[in-house]
């Protein structure tokens, strides 16, 4: 017995001694090439979310910008999806390292603000007389955090309507699109056919509902961020328009956290005739669309009182706490990947918005307006844009609202009233703590 | 005189020290964490006494988060030990095929949890998935297995006791060769049919065994993470969330460690109870034998 015993604690100390030596030699290994690569640059990391084109499209842009000087050296890392990003960006705060630049999906803005993650940039705006007047003044809500900047537009968006034009012939309808409510329940009516698809393929998510109730002319959360507004009459007939549409089983409603991806996925394979999704998917959908032979048109989300829709994506922003070279050159790069000439790359590879007013105007993009009609859908759209909740307990009451939207679609006896009412009594007990 | 008893002490001390501070350190820090209402990264803990633990009780989300984790345990736990009963019974025979077989249903425990998860995710899929598709070719109508919340936990349930099974059933196998021939083959001079001998005999001789596996496994299915976080992530509706992906949630997505903290302090409880029950049992079985 002691005999073993000695054993293991030899084998754990030789263990122990061997795991430490490779550590060093790994950070050993590590340094000696990026000093090889670098020189004497600045080492700045970036994190960034969502892969395919979107990822592409980061890495390309992380690499343009290291090559475009010899001062600064940025490493991209890909770390999933928003919500991962965000996770891992407040552990790695929190154990102290954190990435210099990363992204804050807009209604995260202000958890990461107000808890002193993030640092602020309107004295680097100021000194670098930057004209901020030239980014999308629909972009800005949600970039302002108690009247001081965290966060310039980056890669954003806004929910559009993808339709599969080639089903929509064959049911005799105008590939144009439906205007009104009214109108998509008769192209949702039209393109279901039992058994073979559906009219469409839609995740009760959040975002889709906050367009759903600002279209009916409310919103979510009051002006001064004390009660929710969701269970008020705009918020009502959303969820009621919601639930007709699927106890008529006109569309499906995909659940988890894959739902968004089940939804493309159906859209792919011609399961459903229409989707709503970001306007960040549209490059990846004409590729798909051209894939599966079938033509692809976008439009607005339908209108109900008004046009109206939120805007979605990620603003970037710098890490609080950073030494002074090290926030110069994380501002350099933010001021870099922001500029003109990069949102007009971006917005062609993937599909999300020009975030600058010069880059929409300039020649590039009404070139491939002209000849690519589906990428101007979102821009147009973004003159009925409206920011987002950026409360701290905007995700949870996310969570919850959304578990009882779920609920409400599932259970047919349940009424929405109902449902909102519980949703908004747990919501406004988190807004009060 | 002095060396001796210094030496053992020295000799433990790195386990002692590894102990300390990966264990008791984080045990103490998160019951500390529990009194107060931190978000991980601001600089001052506001210290807030019982209030997460009253605020905790109070809540009907985390009832369901704790009738889930039961009910999944209960699931899991009874059908993988009476599922690899059986299979050790019937596999505790020499031969190639028997030998097969065992390696077969043991390789399921040496893959990756995660992998694991997404593979029965895809064929658990409820438009495109393997399961249903087998389901409609014999004109049966698709399951969705892990999009309704009435089936989603007995989903990852079956997922469970698929990757224990194997386990389970080396160990019982394990029991069953200890069991001394004699006793057998004085039961088959007294004419004792099979079940009986089996009811009288085998099953009183690995009750140890029997023993072990279920408090390992209940230990085990109170900490499910992987699957969870990767198949539905607490959904549809929170019918599939239970106490390690709730404290998860709550601590890296709402950024409340306060909170997840005071559920992972009852979870430590609840785990201890199982444990110590466990050791006070088993010292009592070992003297017996």
């Amino acid at each position: 017995m002691r005999k073993i015993l000695f054993a293991m604690v030899v084998t754990f100390i030789i263990f122990m001694s061997v795991a430490c030596q490779s550590n060093k030699d790994e950070k050993n290994s590590s340094s000696d090439k990026t000093a090889k690569a670098s020189g004497d640059k600045v080492e700045i990391t970036y994190w960034y979310a969502w892969g395919d084109k979107i990822g592409e499209n980061n890495e390309k842009l992380t690499e343009m910008f290291n090559e475009s000087q010899d001062e600064i050296h940025v490493t991209a890392e890909y770390q999933g999806t928003y919500e991962d990003l965000h996770a891992k960006t407040q552990a790695a705060f929190a154990a102290g390292n954190a990435p210099e630049v990363t992204l804050n999906e807009i209604a995260s803005i202000g958890v990461f603000a107000k808890s002193g993650m993030t640092e602020n940039l309107t004295p680097f705006v100021e000194n670098d007389d930057i004209n901020l007047g030239d980014f999308i003044p629909g972009l800005m809500g949600n970039s302002y955090v108690d009247d001081e900047l965290y966060g310039l537009p980056y890669l954003r968006s806004t929910p559009i309507l993808y339709m599969n034009t080639t089903m929509l012939k064959e049911a005799g309808l105008d590939p144009e699109g439906p205007k009104t409510w009214e109108e998509f329940e008769t192209y949702l009516k039209k393109l279901t056919k039992e058994g073979e698809h559906v009219g469409m393929s839609m995740p009760a998510g959040i975002w889709f509902y906050e367009a759903f109730v600002a279209q009916s002319g409310g919103q979510m959360i009051s002006d001064d961020g004390t009660e929710v507004e969701f269970n008020g009459d705009a918020g009502v007939e959303a969820l009621e328009f919601w639930k007709k549409i699927e106890d008529k089983e006109y569309v499906k409603v995909p659940e988890g956290d894959e739902a968004g991806d089940i939804a493309k996925q159906d859209f792919a394979n011609e399961r459903a005739a229409m989707i709503f999704s970001s306007t960040a998917d549209l490059s990846y959908m004409l590729t798909l669309a051209e894939d599966n032979d079938f033509a692809l048109n976008t439009a607005f989300m339908p209108s109900n009182e008004t046009h109206a829709v939120p805007t979605g994506g990620a603003n970037m922003v710098m890490t609080a706490g950073l030494d002074k070279e090290k926030q110069n050159a994380a501002w350099e790069f933010i001021k870099w990947m922001t500029a003109k000439e990069q949102t007009i790359f971006a917005s062609k590879y993937t599909g999300y918005l020009p975030s600058r007013l010069s880059a929409v105007e300039s020649e590039e993009m009404k070139e491939l307006y002209k000849e690519m009609p589906q990428f101007k859908v979102a821009v147009d759209q973004l003159e009925y844009g409206h920011a987002r909740p950026m409360e701290e307990a905007y995700p949870e009451i996310s969570m919850t609202l959304q578990d009882e939207i779920l609920r409400t679609l599932l259970d047919e006896d349940l009424d929405p009233q109902e449902a909102l009412d519980t949703a908004a009594e747990k919501a406004n007990g988190m807004l009060q703590q | 005189m002095t060396w001796n008893k210094i030496r053992p002490y020295l000799m433990i001390s790195p386990a002692i020290l590894v102990f300390s501070l990966f264990f008791i350190y984080p045990i103490c820090y998160m019951i500390y964490l529990s009194m107060h209402d931190w978000n991980f990264v601001s600089p001052e803990k506001n210290f807030v006494g019982t209030a997460n633990f009253t605020n905790l009780v109070s809540e009907k989300e985390f009832i369901e988060v704790m009738q889930n984790t039961f009910v999944y345990t209960a699931l899991t736990v009874s059908l993988t030990i009476i599922i690899a009963l059986i299979l050790a019974v019937w596999l505790n025979k020499s031969g190639t095929i028997y030998g097969f077989v065992q390696g077969a249903i043991f390789s399921p425990h040496i893959i990756s949890l995660v992998s694991i998860s997404m593979l029965w995710m895809w064929l658990m899929d409820t438009d495109y998935g393997l399961l249903n598709w087998f389901l409609n070719l014999f004109g049966l109508p698709s399951v969705p297995w892990l999009t309704d919340p009435s089936t989603s936990l007995l989903s990852l349930a079956i997922v469970a006791i698929w990757k224990g099974i194997g386990f389970n059933t080396l160990i019982f196998i394990a029991g069953l060769q200890s069991i001394p021939r004699d006793i057998y083959e004085a039961a088959a001079l007294d004419g004792t049919n099979r079940i009986r001998t089996f009811i009288k005999l085998t099953l009183p001789m690995l009750s140890p065994t029997l023993f072990f596996l279920t408090i390992i496994g209940i230990i085990n299915s109170f900490q499910v993470f992987e699957t969870i976080s990767i198949m539905t992530q607490g959904g549809p509706i929170n019918s599939t969330n239970t106490f390690v992906y709730y404290i998860y949630e709550y601590g890296f997505r709402f950024f409340k460690i306060g909170y997840a903290s005071a559920a992972g302090v009852i979870l430590l409880v609840i785990i201890s109870i199982f444990t110590i029950m466990y050791f006070r049992l088993l010292a009592r079985r070992v003297h017996y034998q």
